[in-house]
């Protein structure tokens, strides 16, 4: 078998993201995973780059901080907040199901077909809950502390 | 049996980020909640300054920097590569994620390390 990668191996590029057949719910949290993952790399070069307008000295800095203190970088910021909580607790999910774990056993695959996705579906909800659940209480203390 | 050891690295630091970025939070953004200060001080310049001085913070963040870049850079070098391209496309992803990634590793421990070393009044 030729396991050599080859340029169709990934025919559909970033169309394949978004549809590509039936897809199911957590795949959608597997795109939402890539995308705040991406705006989360990015941010943070970002902001080793501005708290870096320290070594400019102190009105440099508290100019940058009074701007962060604006309306629009608080809901940027709670946007980044909301990501990052996003990501890190889909990120727990995906490393109990790579590590095997809520998946069942294996079983015969006799119809109706109980696949190991649909056993693990309800964690799935779990995690999602807590994850609204702390953007929610963030938000709070972030926007009316 | 490389790339098992990169994924393993990559899953291996999330605890890492997990807490260091928690702390992150709880000092920056969540200061009124965790240490019952306004934002607003906890952003001062002479506060991050005294925070910075600390040898236990010159480390967390160090270590906090090198784990959520490898994490992060290793999961988009993932996203690039599985796009279709050439292997000399490829090749030329992996190295310019890893200069990226040293170059703004090297960046962020110089501020880190001129926090630690500033001398207040002087």
């Amino acid at each position: 078998m030729n396991s050599k990668p080859t340029s169709h191996n990934n025919r559909l590029g970033l169309r394949g993201w978004v549809y590509a057949g039936k897809y199911t719910f957590e795949r959608y949290l597997y795109l939402a995973h890539r995308l705040t993952g991406m705006g989360l790399i990015a941010y943070m070069i970002l902001h080793i780059i501005e708290t870096a307008n320290r070594m400019r000295g102190v009105e440099a800095w508290q100019g940058l901080m009074g701007l962060f203190a604006s309306w629009p970088f608080k809901i940027i910021e709670y946007l980044l907040f909301a990501a990052a909580v996003f990501h890190a607790l889909n990120g727990v999910r995906l490393m109990m199901t790579e590590l095997g774990f809520f998946l069942g056993k294996p079983k015969e695959p006799v119809y109706p077909y109980s696949s190991s996705i649909k056993r693990h579906r309800p964690l799935t909800y779990i995690i999602m809950a807590l994850a609204g659940l702390i953007i929610i209480l963030g938000g709070s203390s972030l926007f009316f502390p | 049996m490389r790339e098992t050891r990169l994924w393993s690295w990559h899953l291996l630091v999330i605890p890492i980020i997990i807490v260091l970025l928690g702390l992150h939070f709880a000092v920056m953004h969540y200061a009124p909640v965790f240490y019952g200060i306004s934002v607003e001080k906890a952003r001062e310049f002479e506060t991050m300054i005294e925070r910075g001085k600390s040898v236990t913070q010159l480390v967390l963040y160090i270590l906090l920097l090198a784990a959520a870049l490898y994490h992060g850079l290793y999961g988009l070098r993932g996203i690039i590569r599985e796009l279709p391209m050439s292997p000399a496309l490829g090749k030329i992803v992996d190295y310019s994620v890893i200069g990226l990634g040293l170059f703004i590793f090297a960046f962020g421990t110089y501020v880190t390390w001129w926090t630690y070393s500033f001398k207040i009044g002087g």
